[in-house]
Order: C-alpha cells, then sequence, then structure tokens
C-alpha cells in the first residue's frame, strides 16, 4: 500500500502528540539518561578507552547500590570517532533525540571546542575533563563544568617544579609548530619570565623534523638548566630526549604528560636516557616517596583489581577521571534532582567533592573545579600499574 | 657542527633526492607529476616498521615485502589516479587525483597504524655511534638507485624502452611499444624507489603517517630545482637541499630553518624558472 503524503504527515503529528501524552506518566520510574560522548576509536582513542574503564565500573556500582533514588543510570554512548564533526552530531543526538540530563565529555579537547558552544545553547549540563583554557567560562557557559585542570594549571605545576624545587633559574622552552604547542609555549614563557626565571632558548620546531641536536646546542650554549617540552608527539619528545643523551648533557626534562607514555618509551634509543624525565601527572593517582598510593586510591585499586579492570596498558588518573564523573553526576542528582537548574546549582556550590582523580571545587564564578597544588610532576620512568611515582623534591 | 651538518645534511638530502627520483620516474613515463612519492617514502617506513619491528619477519624478507608493495602501489596509483586523467593532460587533473589518492593513503595509515610515531627497527645490529647506519644506510639506498637507473636505462632494452616513451610516447607507440605496460612498469619502479627512500630512512624519520607531506613537500623541490625529470639533477639539488637544511636548522634554527630553505627556494626559481640543471622547455608556436 503506498503511504501519501498527508498520511505520513498526520501519522507523525499523532506520533508526536501521543509521546508528549505519555511522558509525565513514565517520568518517575524510568531510568536516568546521562550521555556519554568519549573518542573510542580514532587516533585519540587512547585517553577515551583509559576513561571508558572508569566510567563503566562507577555506572556499575551506582546502579547496583539502586540508583540515585530508586531510578537506574541508563548511560548513553556516542562514540566520537576522535573526530570533531562526529562529537558535534552525537552532542545533537543525546540533547534533541535522546533528550539526556547531563552530558559527560568530550574527553579531548579538540572535539570539546566544538560541542561545548552546542551544549550551552541546548541548555544541557556537562561534565568535561579537557585541559584548554577557553573549554570553560562560567559566564558563556553556564552550564559547562571542569573536573580536570586546565593547561594553565599544568604549565604552572611544571614552572613550579622546576623553579621552586629544583631550583633553576635559566629554563629552555621548546614545542612543536602545532596550535597546542605554539599556544602552551606563548602561555608559560610569560608565566615562568613573571615568576623571576630567565628564558634562555624559546623555540617551536616541526614535529616531523628529524635532527633537533642544533637546537638542543643551541639551548646548551645559552646555559639552559632544564628543558621544558610543549608538545603531545611522541616521535618529537623521544627525539629531544635521545639527543641528550647522546650530548650526554645532564639536564632535567619536565614537561608535558606525553614524555611518560608508552610510545615515547618505545622510541628511546638507550632505556637509561628516560632517567631525569619529569612529565605532569596528578598527586592523587601517584605513588609517594614510600611507594605507596593514597588511601582513596589505594582503596580504588582494590576495586578495580576486583572487577578486574585492565591497569597495565592504561593509566591510572584516565581510569579515576572517568569513574569520579559520573559519580559526581548522580551525587548532583541526588541531593538536588536531575533538572538541568538543579544539577547545576549543586555544582555550583560543590566543595572539595572527594574524588579518586582529585578533590574538585565549583563557584558559581569559576567552573575549573581542579585544584592547583594536586598538579606535579612524576619520574617518566617509574609507570607501574598505569601510575608513577612523585618526581623527587615533593614532600609525601 | 661542520660533522653534523655534512653528515646528517647530505644523509637526508639522499632521502629527498631519492623522492625526487620517484617523482621523476613517474613523470618520465607519463608527463604526470604524482603526488604520491612523499606517500611511497612514508609507507616504505611504516611497512618496515610493521614487517620487521611488529611481525618479526627477517630483514631481508622485511625489505623485499617493502619494495614489493611500493610496486604494488605505484601499479595502483597508475590505474586509479594517473590513467583516467591521462587524456586531458593539459586540465592538469592529477594534481587533484593523485593528490586524493595520497591522502587517503596517509589518512589510512593514520586510522590503522596510528598518529603516532613508532620506532623503526635497526637494520643491521652494530653499535650506536659516529658514522652511524642512520647516516650511512640513505646514502647506501641513493648511490644503489643512481648506478641501478643508470644501468638499467643504458644497457638493456627495457630501459631503452622506458626512455623512448619519455621521449615521445606517439613515436614510442607508433613503432610498437607497449606504452601502457611501460607506463605501468616506470610506475612500480617508481614505487620501489619510494619506498626504498622512507625504508632506508626510517631510523632517521621513524615510522610515522606524517612523513608523507614532509617528503612530499621538500621531494619536489630537488624536481623543481634539478630540472623536471632530470635525475642527475635532482640529485645535486637533494644533496644541497639537505645540506642547506640541515646548516639552516644549526644557524637560524626552528621553524626559520624551513622558511630559509623556502625562501632560497622562490629565489631559485625566479632566476632559473626551468631549474638549476634543466633545460630551457621549447614551445611549439
Amino acid at each position: 500500500m503506498a503511504l501519501t503524503r498527508r498520511q505520513a504527515l498526520a501519522s507523525a503529528g499523532a506520533a508526536a502528540i501521543a509521546s508528549k501524552l505519555a511522558k509525565p506518566a513514565i517520568a518517575a520510574n524510568e531510568p536516568i539518561r546521562i550521555g556519554y560522548l568519549p573518542a573510542l576509536t580514532g587516533p585519540s582513542s587512547s585517553t577515551g578507552i583509559g576513561i571508558n574503564r572508569g566510567i563503566q565500573l562507577a555506572v556499575q556500582e551506582i546502579n547496583a547500590a539502586g540508583g540515585i533514588n530508586g531510578r537506574q543510570i541508563e548511560l548513553i554512548t556516542r562514540d566520537t570517532q576522535s573526530d570533531p564533526t562526529k562529537a558535534v552530531n552525537g552532542a545533537a543526538e543525546l540533547t534533541h533525540g535522546e533528550k539526556v540530563s547531563v552530558v559527560f565529555g568530550p574527553v579531548n579537547s579538540g572535539e570539546s571546542l566544538a560541542v561545548v558552544p552546542l551544549l550551552a545553547r541546548a541548555n544541557t549540563p556537562q561534565v568535561h575533563p579537557c585541559w584548554v583554557d577557553s573549554l570553560t567560562d562560567s559566564q558563556k557557559y553556564p552550564m559547562c563544568f571542569r573536573n580536570a585542570p586546565t593547561n594553565q594549571q599544568i604549565g604552572a605545576a611544571a614552572n613550579r617544579y622546576v623553579m621552586d624545587v629544583l631550583k633553576r633559574k635559566k629554563v629552555a622552552v621548546i614545542s612543536d609548530t602545532t596550535g597546542y604547542g605554539t599556544a602552551s609555549v606563548n602561555a608559560y614563557v610569560p608565566m615562568l619570565q613573571a615568576k623571576g626565571a630567565e628564558v634562555v632558548y624559546q623555540g617551536n620546531v616541526d614535529a616531523a623534523n628529524p635532527d633537533l641536536k642544533p637546537e638542543l646546542l643551541r639551548m646548551q650554549s645559552a646555559g639552559a638548566e632544564a628543558i621544558m617540552p610543549w608538545s603531545v608527539n611522541a616521535g618529537f619528545l623521544s627525539r629531544i630526549i635521545n639527543t641528550r643523551g647522546d650530548m650526554g648533557w645532564d639536564v632535567p626534562i619536565v614537561g608535558q604528560t606525553t614524555l611518560g607514555s608508552g610510545q615515547t618509551m618505545a622510541l628511546l634509543e638507550k632505556p637509561e636516557y628516560w632517567a631525569r624525565v619529569y612529565p605532569n601527572n596528578f598527586r592523587n593517582v601517584c605513588y609517594a616517596p614510600g611507594g605507596k598510593l593514597p588511601e582513596r586510591t589505594t582503596a580504588f585499586r582494590d576495586r578495580l583489581k576486583s572487577a578486574n579492570v585492565d591497569m597495565r596498558d592504561t593509566l591510572l588518573w584516565w581510569i579515576a577521571v572517568g569513574y569520579d564523573s559520573p559519580r559526581m553526576i548522580a551525587e548532583a542528582m541526588k541531593t538536588a534532582g536531575t533538572e538541568p537548574e538543579q544539577i547545576v546549582g549543586y555544582l555550583n556550590k560543590l566543595k572539595s567533592y572527594p574524588g579518586v582523580y582529585g578533590d574538585i571545587t565549583f563557584s558559581p564564578d569559576q567552573h575549573n573545579g581542579y585544584p592547583d597544588d594536586e598538579v606535579v610532576m612524576v619520574e617518566a620512568n617509574s609507570l607501574k600499574d598505569g601510575a608513577f611515582n612523585l618526581a623527587p623534591g615533593y614532600s609525601a | 657542527m661542520v660533522v653534523s651538518i655534512v653528515s646528517t645534511g647530505l644523509a637526508i638530502g639522499c632521502i629527498y633526492a631519492l623522492i625526487g627520483i620517484t617523482y621523476n620516474v613517474m613523470f618520465s613515463a607519463s608527463r604526470v607529476f604524482s603526488f604520491t612519492a612523499g606517500t611511497l617514502g612514508m609507507l616504505g617506513g611504516v611497512l618496515g616498521s610493521l614487517f620487521i619491528a611488529q611481525m618479526g619477519m627477517p630483514v631481508l624478507v622485511g625489505f623485499v615485502l617493502v619494495l614489493a608493495t611500493g610496486a604494488i602501489f605505484g601499479i595502483a596509483t597508475e590505474i586509479v589516479a594517473v590513467r583516467p586523467v591521462l587524456k586531458s593532460l593539459d586540465q592538469h587533473l592529477y594534481v587533484l587525483s593523485t593528490l586524493a589518492l595520497a591522502l587517503m593513503a596517509q589518512q589510512f595509515t593514520a586510522i590503522e597504524w596510528g598518529t603516532e610515531a613508532r620506532p623503526f627497527p635497526r637494520l643491521f645490529d652494530i653499535p650506536r655511534g659516529g658514522f652511524d647506519q642512520q647516516i650511512w644506510l640513505p646514502m647506501l639506498a641513493c648511490a644503489a638507485v643512481i648506478v641501478g637507473l643508470e644501468l638499467l636505462y643504458r644497457h638493456t632494452l627495457v630501459g631503452r624502452a622506458f626512455l623512448a616513451i619519455s621521449e615521445d610516447n606517439y613515436a614510442a607507440r607508433a613503432i610498437g611499444l607497449p606504452e601502457r605496460r611501460l607506463r605501468m612498469a616506470s610506475f612500480a619502479l617508481a614505487g620501489m624507489i619510494g619506498a626504498l627512500a622512507g625504508f632506508a630512512g626510517g631510523e632517521m624519520l621513524l615510522a610515522f603517517f606524517g612523513n608523507a607531506p614532509l617528503l612530499t613537500f621538500y621531494g619536489f623541490v630537488p624536481v623543481a630545482l634539478g630540472g623536471m625529470g632530470n635525475n642527475r639533477g635532482a640529485v645535486v639539488a637533494g644533496l644541497l637541499l639537505g645540506l642547506f637544511q640541515q646548516a639552516a636548522n644549526f644557524l637560524v634554527g626552528g621553524i626559520f630553518a624551513s622558511v630559509a630553505v623556502f625562501t632560497v627556494f622562490i629565489i631559485v626559481l625566479l632566476a632559473r624558472p626551468e631549474g638549476l640543471a634543466g633545460a630551457s622547455l621549447q614551445r611549439r608556436v
């Protein structure tokens, strides 16, 4: 039977009316829908896969404990495939199609840059762990919260370590020519200078440049006492570490988390070159000088082990931020309610929420929740079960 | 410093020269500049790492497989991106078709291999230091290709047939040369040379998908400077480019090194549009 246009429109209209009428009747017991936009595939998926292990465990635990005031959580996942366009499509689907109460993610900055304004327009509360500074703005995006550090905090922690702990005053700052690299150098150099450091070398180099010896020689002859690289490119970072090793130059390298990644390690000419390399990390998920994790994190790691969550091929802080996020959202919904204004109202007053990843605090004007002093540096060559040793010089 | 400029500069220059030859071999057979030349170099590094480091094949087997894959990619380029646009060479559609194929291969590598650089295996188990294998391997590969091509073009019938179609493919067809098959053979040969460039330079450049655009650009410079289709010009210009780039790295450093390279490139082309070693083109009027 052929369907006429009029019939099709009539049935669509009827369906729309029916769905509007039906909603209040089932709302009390239906699951709470939380939108989730991880990159589970594609080039930036390693973070997403780690975060996903934490989030799945948290949702299982919340639901097993009776859910939120008797209602189960339903995680509506849209894989962004590491692609901002797909992240935008996923976000539109979650808000307009799936009508979720809140969105967690995206988990990569590139995707978040595209998604944050869209969710703000849709008046959907959002929590994300991305570092790019402009991704939170309590005026422009009043419903968007960050439960992770900003790039500003990441750079400041590295600067503090170089100047206050290692007591180095002459610093070389190098990055690749990507947007992230150049923006980092432009932001961190003035911060170093404001703290009284002398930036003796500052450069952006093509990440594919096979020979970085000229750059390191220039740093050395300028009298640099520490090298601070800002790049997420393992090839570029490993070339800096290898060149330092080949030159026999005993200078600390302090900077981006990728310095401590397995990809960087795989590219080192000699394993011992990885000594005196200090990437960023987070105090709560690091081994203190005695080799112990903080109490909260030890308990979390035991739960991960008993749930058979693999920690060897990922990083503990990824799992931790994934684990904390739905729990923080659930806490908000349990206490204040599931409407957008109720969730935002609760988060706006959140004080030292004790996450595994960090203690999160928001205020109506400050939606960056991660505390400065929990961003630390670690020993790159100390990775064990996804966590690192604190770099030398930090107190326990 | 001078030692470092000369050794690393010449090694990188040899890789550029090989990519330049890859362009030229494809150009001679088809009058098409195939922008897959840099992609072939990237694939040489990635596949070498895949076969030898990941899959654990012996170096020789991995090497032969890399060359074979390069040849297959060359033939595929001819069939997919070159043959369909040969009829309308004057519209320069090949720029789009070969660039599209190069980008597809690059993106496919990014998805399947990853966007991080991965290590390229050490081909000979000898200690590092001084005049290392990552320096002399590209030089050896470049010398082998120059000698090999010279022997092929001057002393074999097939090589002369290659030259014939590059000189005048209408006349070559008129005397009964199988132009299409010779063109495919040229692309296969170019594929092997491109892959060899990436394989020999693998330790220096790493197995990294982002090497494709780098090699496509820097490999084109020797072709433009040395004269299109002129292999000797490409080798000389490639070596000079490597040396100049490395000297610029030392003297000005950072991104200014690339600026210096392209400034000189533009000045040379303004002064001698036909390239340093190219003959000036005669146009039929």
